[in-house]
């Protein structure tokens, strides 16, 4: 290391050079670790009897290396002492000492420890005296209370040390843990902190986020409290990055940009009225200054020492700069500085070079393998089961298909092995009708291959009716059940088979979809009689949108006449929206394309200017229609479900301009003329149909009432003849009313004058339809 | 706890909030908005700051590219272009560090290629993206379109995933709901389609000021689809129209004008242009309509001021097209004359084009408004002070108007009034007549006498002014058939006129008129010099002729026409004195000779006040070839 004096070398001379050094040191009470402190402070001193007390030097060994110099506080003596971290070799191994400088200008040592091998890196002196060094991923230190050296009990792949100003002051170790297995996977924070006075571990974020740790080169605390256990600090870092950084609780508040690389110390002065400013060293000797406040930068070079004090006894601190030009082999104060940023205290930093260790890989590496091995394993067995799924839902198919085509061509289907007693059949939702319906349909049976034996039987039978039996857990248990009785695991696949049109006369029909059974008289079953068993497979859901649309979907750049019908029926079913979409700032621009750009559009050939937006999802297709009125205008008409449509527009209200208004048309224009007519005389048949039937309803309830209960006449007797008589005489009398009503002149004229009101809006709704078509 | 990460991204989405929260209410001052701009500005730069500091990670890219852009964002809308710049330089460095690439130059082009290389298969190319976009803005607008010009692929490439990222943006609208994701101050989507749009319109005046309007007119035509705010669609129908009056087509011109005026109806330089049309194809009509409606328009005071012409846009509000708009060319076709020349060129339109009492009111209306100009004017020191403002510099000097006013006048049959402006330009001038002017008439190297001169030609300004308003005010006694005091006006003005000397006399000083192209001030002078001596001479001629004073009738009116051989008045009247001095035969051949003349219309080359009086003792035609009939009767 560069700065580290041999003091077996030197002649007696240097050797009292070094002390004058320490008794300079003790003069300011600091010191700088220069790169060649004797000559620095060249007999700077002429205390000489001080040089002559070299009796703990004489102790020393032949090989004496000056580690470190710094200030640091004596907690025992409560002053701030200068230290040495001194080293010597005995054979191969390092006797390190640290002396301190006493009150009476003495060296002595205070600190003896040997480890097995050499520091090398960042040695840190703190207050305590604490020693504070690294090796091979562990931090160790020694002090006088800790006696001897101690190993914190973390792994640190990086680490910086600093102090924070508490009452008694408080040692402390950043570092990036190392990542073990457990930190791997829970550990939230990678930054630790350690106090080395009573070992409490803390999350090292809360001084310095994540990614300033290994950036760091230089730390002071300038504020540090703790609430009810929480810490809180403010810390000045200086980054490799040439910034220096201000934290509060390990936020990142302000940053500048510092004029040099590597940093060397921080030091705060407090110029009392002007506020704070921190000074920051560098490595070859330049300083700057960085006012706390606005966090402004003023740099200043070739200076070789800066000491921060009130050396003007004015209250508040100032700083005093030493310039390296001078001849500072001789006389060191021939050219300073004082000025109201110089200070008391030099703070040796300690410019760790920003060590990027990786941690280490291999023990990650064969956790993710293991973790990604064992979730393969298990993708791989569910791959395996939908295969078998699949292969299973092919042959349903194919046999299907072939009954189809069989239905189609009028021939009888030739099955491998029909089976019978097993039927499917389709029934209405209850919520339709009062009770529900059984929709007619055919039957089919067929026994499949069986499964190898290590198949699950999970999957046999559920694909036969369709997907939508999979939410029937309990069913398909049961179905398991069945099939795994079956010894030789034969399945059975069920077809139904109907026609679509009754289903679809609205728009989405679900079906519940029964499964019936006779249980076979095998061998293992103890039940003789053949019950007939009904098990509900679940439901189908029949969409409209998902039948009609499907030769249009496929191709629709042909231009075929079955296309063009495709489409016309797929605008009829699908729902309209037509949009005025109108930019009084800022034009359009190409709608068109921005559509057609959509994943999966088309343009429908047989009619241009439809744009078919087809999505893999069922019931998803959309027919868009943009016509533009001017560039700043236009209408855009959606065909699609309402769902997609306003999926649509979310996306649109992205591409459209903000200051753009997008209205729907009234419904009355997107409906067409011939709609509305239609509408409007379909209303007048309704509301005359039930106006005429309250009416009629109303006389009738009225004979009713009259009539009263009526015990049957006894066609035996006189008076039975005459109350048959009377009796058949009323009905002639009713139905005779019944044919030409009186009714209540109040009610009629109520019923004429709805009828007449409903009567002008079709009218109205037949002017407007032939006004549409004479002149369109 | 949050992360850093988390933090920083809520610190910049607070900034971004902050700062679009002042702009959308209108009541914000544009001085407040400059300040809270300043301010977002060094915020963001602080946050990139620390963003910065630590080392380049993939991770924080999205966050880091976004403050970069906020940031520069800021510093182009402050046209702080070079700090954008360095930023951007920044970034791209970063960028590369990230992804691993070596930047081995420092060429920017170079560079931006090496990252959008290494940046394509990332999950930030997109942010990289917007920040090339900025780029592009700040080479729009540095007017490096040659440099715009070697990007072009990538630049097509950009306007290809920026505005065809349809797939992305339901993911990213739902995503920009969520706090983590750092916000932008601008949609550069909106900063992409203005860069577009205002780079085609740049070109486009640019490569037409160097006369590719052909090749340019597709672009812009294809440019008027773009989405744009609409002063811009309007600028690329303007430049289309330039494009096709410079391929001379100018009806097809006029209709693209028609387009931009029907955009954008601000865009008032449409307008402008299609005057200047109308001028070349020689239609009076519609040019003084048109001049008519840049008047009325130009009176609003709405759009004269550039600022209120500037398209005001929601999205890109921050950045306004004319940081973009900075090409010479294009700013040329885009200006638009003052108000008070408007009202000029409309008025003297319309006395040139038989409208005078049109004219007389637009005259009015403009001295007025001079007048009002003038009181508001401080340190104000004489009439003949041209600059009156700084907009009305493109005016003729007061006197001048005051004559054409004066002239219009009389045409309109309001003598007196004419009378009064004309009393007012010789009581201004008078004192500062010189007693001689040379008219240097071989002079063509102006700058070597050039403070004789100034002095020379002020003097002889002054003459000619002086002179027009006597020959004028004889032109209103002769109207009012006060002869002898029409006969003293005249001398007035002949008097005047020579005590102008000619230094060299040249040949050509007797010829025609120049043609209307040769507007050289002195030849000019020259022109309006003899014109003034035949009418004034002509006009004393007629007066005599009307006093029976025949002799200096004839003399006179000889004279005028040795000066002025094409003057038809007196012409005519020559003829008129001859035959009554029977002289028949001279007579006849001179009113032969004058109907020879070919008919001058009033012309705009010449001020009005130095043609032919319309008023005045007329001679009828008719009669005089009756007369000629009779004596020689074939």
């Amino acid at each position: 290391k560069a700065g580290k004096q041999r003091v077996s070398q030197i002649s007696p001379e240097k050797q009292r050079a070094l002390f004058s050094q320490a008794t300079y040191v003790w003069r300011y009470g600091c010191l700088k670790h220069k790169r060649d402190p004797v000559r620095v402070f060249p007999r700077a001193e002429p205390n000489t009897d001080l040089c002559s007390k070299t009796y703990c030097i004489r102790k020393v060994a032949a090989q004496v290396d000056i580690v470190k110099c710094k200030c640091a506080i004596d907690v025992r003596r409560r002053v701030r002492t200068p230290c040495i971290l001194v080293t010597k070799k005995r054979g191969d191994r390092f006797h390190y000492i640290l002396l301190t400088l006493s009150s009476s200008n003495q060296l002595e040592p205070r600190i003896k420890f040997k480890p097995p091998y050499q520091m090398k890196g960042d040695v840190c002196i703190l207050q305590g005296p604490t020693v504070l060094w690294r090796h091979e991923d562990s931090v160790f230190y020694t002090s006088l209370r800790a006696e001897g050296v101690r190993k914190i009990p973390m792994e640190m792949s990086h680490c910086l040390f600093g102090e924070l100003s508490f009452y008694k002051g408080q040692v402390f170790v950043l570092g990036l843990q190392k990542p073990s297995d457990q930190s791997a996977k829970q550990s939230t924070s990678p930054t630790l902190g350690y106090f080395l006075e009573d070992g409490q571990v803390f999350d090292g974020t809360v001084v310095l986020p994540h990614p300033y740790l290994c950036i760091t080169q230089c730390m002071l605390a300038l504020s540090s409290e703790r609430e009810g256990g929480v810490l809180k600090c403010a810390v000045i870092a200086a980054t490799s990055h040439k910034q220096l950084v201000y934290f509060e609780n390990g936020v990142a508040r302000d940053a500048c940009q510092l004029p040099y690389d590597h940093v060397e110390g921080l030091q705060v002065v407090n110029t009392g009225r002007n506020g704070c400013l921190f000074v920051v060293l560098f490595k070859r000797g330049d300083v700057c200054a960085v006012w706390k406040e606005t966090f402004q930068v003023c740099p200043n070079s070739q200076v070789c020492l800066l000491h921060v004090d009130d050396f003007l006894g004015c209250g508040t601190d100032q700083m005093l700069l030493l310039f390296r030009d001078q001849g500072v082999a001789r006389r060191p104060a021939d050219k300073f500085l004082i000025t109201d940023l110089c200070g008391i205290s030099f703070s040796c930093g300690q410019a760790s070079e920003a060590l990027k260790t990786t941690p280490s890989p291999q023990e990650n590496y064969l956790l993710t393998l293991q973790a990604l091995e064992s979730r393969l394993q298990s993708g791989l067995i569910v791959l395996q089961d939908l295969q078998r799924d699949v292969s299973v839902k092919e042959g349903v198919i194919q046999q299907s298909v072939q009954v189809l085509t069989d239905v189609l061509s009028g021939r009888e289907t030739q099955l491998t092995q029909p089976a019978t007693g097993v039927s499917l059949s389709l029934l209405t939702e209850t919520g339709q009708s009062s009770a529900p319906a059984v929709i007619q349909t055919q039957s089919q049976a067929f026994w499949l291959p069986a499964c190898r034996p290590s198949t699950p039987p999970l999957s046999s039978s559920s694909s036969s009716t369709s997907a939508f039996a999979f939410s029937q857990p309990a069913a398909k248990r049961s179905r398991q059940h069945v099939a795994s009785d079956d010894p030789r695991a034969r399945r059975l696949a069920v077809t139904a088979m109907t026609k679509l049109a009754p289903l679809l006369t609205s728009g989405c029909v679900k079906c519940c979809v029964m499964l019936h059974y006779t249980r076979g008289a095998d061998a293992l079953s103890p039940v003789s009689k053949r019950a007939p068993v009904v098990l509900h497979c679940g439901q189908v859901a029949v969409d409209i949108h998902s039948v009609f649309q499907k030769p249009l979907l496929k191709n629709p750049l042909i231009k075929t006449d079955e296309v063009r019908e495709d489409l016309l029926s797929l605008l009829t079913v699908l729902d309209r929206w037509v949009l005025h979409i109108d930019s009084p700032d800022y034009s359009l621009g190409d709608m068109d394309g921005w559509i057609q750009k959509r994943a999966g559009c088309q343009k429908v050939e047989v009619s241009p200017q439809y744009l078919l937006l087809d999505s893999p999802e069922p019931s998803a297709a959309m027919l868009l229609h943009w016509h533009q009125i001017t560039p700043f205008q236009g209408e855009l008409s959606i065909h699609s479900s309402q769902l997609q449509m306003l999926r649509f527009l979310d996306s649109l209200r992205a591409f459209l301009p903000a200051s753009c208004a997008v209205r729907p048309v009234k419904s009355a224009r997107s409906r067409s003329t011939a709609q509305t007519l239609a509408l409007a005389l379909e209303n007048e048949v309704l509301s005359l149909r039930k106006c005429a039937a309250s009416l009629a309803r109303e006389r009738e309830e009225g004979d009713e009432g009259r009539a009263g209960p009526e015990e049957p006449p006894e066609p035996g007797s006189v008076e039975g003849l005459r109350r048959c008589r009377e009796a058949w005489r009323r009905d002639v009398e009713r139905s005779r009313t019944r044919l030409s009503a009186l009714v209540d002149v109040g009610k009629y004229r109520e019923m004429i004058r709805i009828v007449s009101d409903v009567q002008t809006d079709g009218d109205l709704a037949a002017l407007l339809y032939a006004q549409r078509t004479l002149f369109s | 706890m949050l992360s850093l990460l988390d933090k920083w991204v809520q610190e910049n989405n607070e900034l971004a909030n902050n700062f679009k929260l002042p702009e959308a209410q209108e009541a914000t001052s544009p001085d407040q908005n400059r300040t809270n701009l300043r301010q977002s500005c060094s915020e963001f730069h602080k946050l990139l700051r620390k963003i910065q500091g630590i080392p380049p990670d993939a991770g924080h890219a999205e966050l880091e590219l976004s403050v970069v852009y906020n940031a520069s964002v800021c510093f182009i809308a402050q046209s702080q272009i070079v700090e954008a710049e360095l930023l951007l330089q920044q970034a791209t460095e970063r960028v590369l560090q990230m992804t691993g690439d070596d930047p081995d130059t420092s060429d920017p082009l170079v560079l931006w290629r090496t990252v959008l290389k290494s940046v394509r298969k990332t999950a930030f190319h997109h942010h990289v993206l917007y920040l090339l976009s900025l780029q592009w803005a700040i080479w729009l607008t540095n007017s490096y379109l040659k440099t715009i010009r070697d990007f072009q692929e990538e630049i097509s490439a950009l306007l290809e995933t920026l505005s065809g990222k349809v797939g992305d943006d339901c993911r990213n609208e739902t995503k920009a709901k969520f706090p983590d994701v750092p916000k932008l101050i601008t949609d550069p989507r909106r900063l992409v389609e203005l860069l577009q749009i205002c780079t085609i319109i740049t070109q486009g005046a640019e490569r037409l000021s160097e006369g590719w309007s052909s090749e340019v007119l597709s672009d812009l035509q294809a440019a008027s689809t773009l989405p744009a705010a609409r002063a811009l669609v309007a600028y690329t129908h303007l430049l289309s129209g330039a494009c096709l009056a410079h391929m001379n087509r100018p009806q097809m011109a006029l209709q693209c004008y028609k387009t931009a005026l029907e955009t954008d109806s601000h865009c008032v330089c449409a307008l402008y242009q299609s005057i200047l049309i109308y001028r070349q194809l020689k239609n009076s009509q519609a040019e003084i309509q048109t001049l008519r409606i840049l008047h009325s328009v130009s009176n609003t005071k709405i759009l004269l001021l550039p600022s209120s012409s500037e398209p005001a846009m929601a999205g890109t509000h921050l950045l306004s097209p004319s940081l973009f708009l900075r090409s010479q060319s294009l700013s040329s076709l885009l200006s638009v004359p003052s108000a008070l020349s408007v009202l000029h060129s409309l008025a003297l339109k319309c006395v040139l084009h038989s409208r005078a009492s049109e004219g007389v009111e637009h005259y009015l209306d403009l001295l007025a408004a001079l007048h009002s100009e003038d009181q508001h004017r401080i340190g104000a020191k004489t009439m003949t002070d041209t600059q009156v403002h700084a907009e009305v510099s493109t005016l003729p000097k007061l006197p001048r108007l005051y004559l054409e006013a004066g002239a219009a006048l009389l045409m309109a049959q309001r003598p007196a009034d004419c009378m009064a402006l004309c009393s007012e330009v010789i009581s201004t001038t008078q004192d500062l007549l010189p007693q001689k002017v040379v008219l240097d008439e071989s002079e063509t190297n102006a700058a070597a006498t050039e403070d004789v001169k100034e002095e020379g030609e002020g003097g002889l300004a002054m003459f000619l002014w002086t002179a027009a308003a006597y020959l004028l005010q004889g032109h209103c006694f002769t109207h009012m058939k006060d002869w002898k005091q029409a006969v003293t006006h005249y001398t007035r003005c002949i008097n005047l006129l020579v005590k102008v000397h000619y230094k060299n006399k040249v040949a050509g000083f007797q010829t025609q008129i120049p043609s209307a192209d040769t507007d050289v001030q002195q030849g000019g002078d020259f022109c309006i010099l003899q014109r003034l001596k035949g009418l004034s001479f002509a006009g004393r001629g007629i007066s005599f002729t009307q006093m029976d004073r025949m002799k200096e009738a004839l003399r006179d009116l000889q004279h005028s026409l040795q000066v002025l051989p094409e003057g038809v008045g007196a012409g005519l009247w020559c003829g008129e004195v001859l035959w009554r001095l029977s002289r028949r035969c001279d007579a006849a051949a001179c009113w032969e000779k004058t109907w020879s003349l070919p008919t001058q219309p009033l012309t705009e080359t010449l001020p009005v006040y130095v043609q032919e009086p319309q008023t005045g003792p007329l001679l009828d035609s008719t009669e005089l070839r009756h007369r000629l009939h009779e004596l020689h009767p074939v």
